[in-house]
C-alpha cells in the first residue's frame, strides 16, 4: 500500500537534494566564520583583479590625456585617487560580501536541518513499518 | 473578466501539466532569438554565423541550464570579435570578466536576466525591461539589466564601426584597441539607457511595493513614463540621437506587458479590500487585506453509467492506506508538505 505522507516527504527530500543538496553540503562543511572569511578573501582577490582591469581599461581609453603634461604632483594625486577608489571598493565589497555569505550559510544550515528532520521522519516511518511487518 | 480568469486557470493547469516542455520550448526560442541576433549583427566569422550554427547552439543550450546559454553567447560574441580584430576581442573579454567578477560570481543562476535585457534591446523594445524587471524582480536586478545593456551596446558599436576597427598590423591593432575602449567608456547613448532603465526599475519596484490600490498598474505606467522622460531629457541634454518612436512604442508595450503580468501574477479584487486595525501589548497594527480573484475552471465530468465506478468501495475493504491523521504534528506536517508540493486540498481525494 502506498503511504501518501511518506511519498510526499520523499518528494520534498528529493527536490531539496536536486536543488540545493550538493551546494548546501559544501557550505555547511565549514563553520560559519570560516566559510565567511574564506569567501570574503577570495572575493577581495577577485575584486582587486577586477579593479586593476578596470583601471587598465580606463588608462587605455584616456592614455593621451593622462600622459600629456604629467608632473610629479599630478602623478601623486592620480595615485592617491586610485588608492582611495581601491580602498573604498574593498571596504564596500568586504562588508557587502560578508553579509551575503553569512546569510547564505545561515540559509543553507536551515535547509540542511529541515532535510535531516525529514530524513529522520522517514526513518521513523520505516522503522514503524518494519515493526508492524514483523 | 470572468472568462479571462477561467482562461488563466486553464493556462495554469496546462503549465502545471506540461511545464517541462513549455520551459524547454521557451529556452529554445530564447536561444534561437539570441544566437540569431548575435549572428545577424556581428557575423564576422562566416562558419560561426551560419543558420546551422545558430540552430545547433540553440538546440544544444536547450538541454542545459540557462547559465550555459549565457556562456555560449559570450563565447560566440568573442569568436566573432576575434575574427574582426584581436584587441576588440581582448577588451570585450575583459569587460565580460569584469561582469563576472563584480556580480555573477554571487548569483550565477540569475545570469539569464542579462540575456533578457540584451534581447529586449536587440528587438528594439528597451523600455519593456524596466517594467518587467521592476514588477517581477528586486532592486538588485538593476545590475544584470545594466550588464545586458552594456553587452548589447558593445555588440552594436562594433557592428556600426566594424570597418574602422578591423586591424591587421600592430599599429592598427593598437589604434583599434584604444578606439574601442574609448568607445565603450564614452558611449553616451549606452550610459543614458543604463540610467533610464535603472531609474525605471527602481520606480516600478518602489511603486509596486506600496500599499496602494492598483499598485501594479500605476507602477507599470510610472516606470514607463519615467524611462521615457529620462531618456528624452538625457538625449536633449547630452546631445544623443535616439529614436523617439522606439522609445515611446517600447514604453507603451511595456505598460501592456505590465498589465498582462498583473493579470497573470497579481489578480486581486480591490472592491473587497478590508482595512483592519488591531493592537497587542507592543504595537498597533493597520492591516490592508485584498482578496485574490480566482475562479475554478469548469471541468468536464464523465459519468459512467454502466460498470463499476472507479472510486467505489468494496464491502469491508478500507478505501485509503493512509492512517487517520490524529496526531496534530502529523496533520501539520501533511499540510505543510501538501502546500510545498502544490497538492493543496487533494488530501483525501485520490490515491
Amino acid at each position: 500500500m502506498l503511504d501518501k505522507r511518506k511519498i510526499r516527504l520523499m518528494a520534498r527530500a528529493a527536490i531539496y537534494d536536486k536543488e540545493y543538496g550538493e551546494e548546501d553540503l559544501k557550505i555547511t562543511g565549514y563553520y560559519q566564520k570560516d566559510y565567511v572569511s574564506l569567501n570574503v578573501w577570495i572575493t577581495l582577490i577577485w575584486v582587486t583583479a577586477g579593479f586593476f582591469l578596470t583601471a587598465a581599461l580606463l588608462f587605455i581609453s584616456n592614455s593621451e590625456s593622462i600622459v600629456e603634461g604629467i608632473t610629479i604632483v599630478r602623478l601623486l594625486l592620480l595615485a592617491a585617487i586610485v588608492l582611495a577608489a581601491y580602498l573604498s571598493l574593498m571596504i564596500i565589497y568586504g562588508i557587502g560580501v560578508s553579509t551575503f555569505y553569512r546569510k547564505r550559510h545561515a540559509q543553507a544550515k536551515q535547509r540542511v536541518k529541515k532535510y535531516m528532520r525529514d530524513l529522520s521522519r522517514l526513518e521513523k516511518m520505516n522503522l514503524i513499518k518494519e515493526k508492524n511487518r514483523s | 473578466m470572468s472568462t479571462l480568469l477561467v482562461w488563466r486557470e486553464k493556462l495554469q493547469k496546462i503549465y502545471a501539466k506540461y511545464s517541462t516542455y513549455i520551459l524547454k520550448a521557451l529556452q529554445l526560442l530564447t536561444g534561437l532569438v539570441l544566437f540569431g541576433l548575435i549572428n545577424s549583427n556581428i557575423g564576422f566569422m562566416e562558419s560561426a554565423s551560419s543558420v546551422f550554427c545558430t540552430a545547433g547552439l540553440a538546440v544544444i543550450c536547450t538541454f542545459f541550464p540557462m547559465m550555459i546559454m549565457v556562456i555560449a553567447a559570450t563565447v560566440l560574441i568573442l569568436i566573432h570579435f576575434y575574427a574582426l580584430s584581436m584587441p576588440i576581442a581582448a577588451v570585450s573579454m575583459v569587460i565580460f570578466l569584469l561582469m563576472y567578477i563584480f556580480y555573477f560570481r554571487f548569483t550565477p543562476k540569475k545570469s539569464w536576466i542579462v540575456l533578457l535585457a540584451a534581447i529586449a534591446f536587440g528587438l528594439k523594445i528597451p523600455f519593456v525591461v524596466p517594467v518587467v524587471f521592476g514588477l517581477m524582480g528586486t532592486p538588485v536586478w538593476i545590475v544584470p539589466a545594466s550588464f545586458g545593456i552594456i553587452s548589447y551596446y558593445m555588440v552594436d558599436s562594433v557592428k556600426d564601426s566594424a570597418t574602422a576597427l578591423r586591424s591587421a598590423d600592430a599599429e592598427s591593432m593598437a589604434d583599434s584597441l584604444i578606439t574601442f575602449t574609448r568607445q565603450m567608456f564614452t558611449n553616451r547613448e549606452m550610459w543614458l539607457m543604463v540610467i533610464a532603465v535603472v531609474i525605471g526599475i527602481l520606480v516600478v519596484h518602489t511603486v509596486r511595493t506600496r500599499a496602494v490600490d492598483h499598485s501594479w498598474k500605476i507602477a507599470s505606467a510610472a516606470g514607463a513614463a519615467v524611462s521615457v522622460v529620462v531618456s528624452a531629457a538625457g538625449s536633449i541634454a547630452m546631445g544623443v540621437d535616439i529614436s523617439y518612436v522606439i522609445v515611446v512604442v517600447s514604453a507603451v508595450l511595456g505598460i501592456a506587458v505590465g498589465l498582462v503580468l498583473e493579470f497573470l501574477f497579481f489578480s486581486v479584487d480591490y472592491s473587497r479590500t478590508e482595512n483592519i486595525q488591531f493592537e497587542d501589548d507592543e504595537y498597533y497594527y493597520y492591516v490592508k487585506a485584498i482578496p485574490k480573484v480566482g475562479v475554478s475552471a469548469p471541468e468536464k465530468e464523465v459519468k459512467q453509467i454502466t460498470g463499476r465506478r472507479p472510486g467505489a468501495k468494496k464491502n469491508g475493504q478500507k478505501e485509503d492506506s493512509v492512517t487517520a491523521d490524529t496526531n496534530p504534528e502529523e496533520i501539520l506536517l501533511t499540510r505543510s508538505l501538501s502546500k510545498e508540493l502544490g497538492l493543496n486540498g487533494d488530501n483525501n481525494k485520490t490515491e
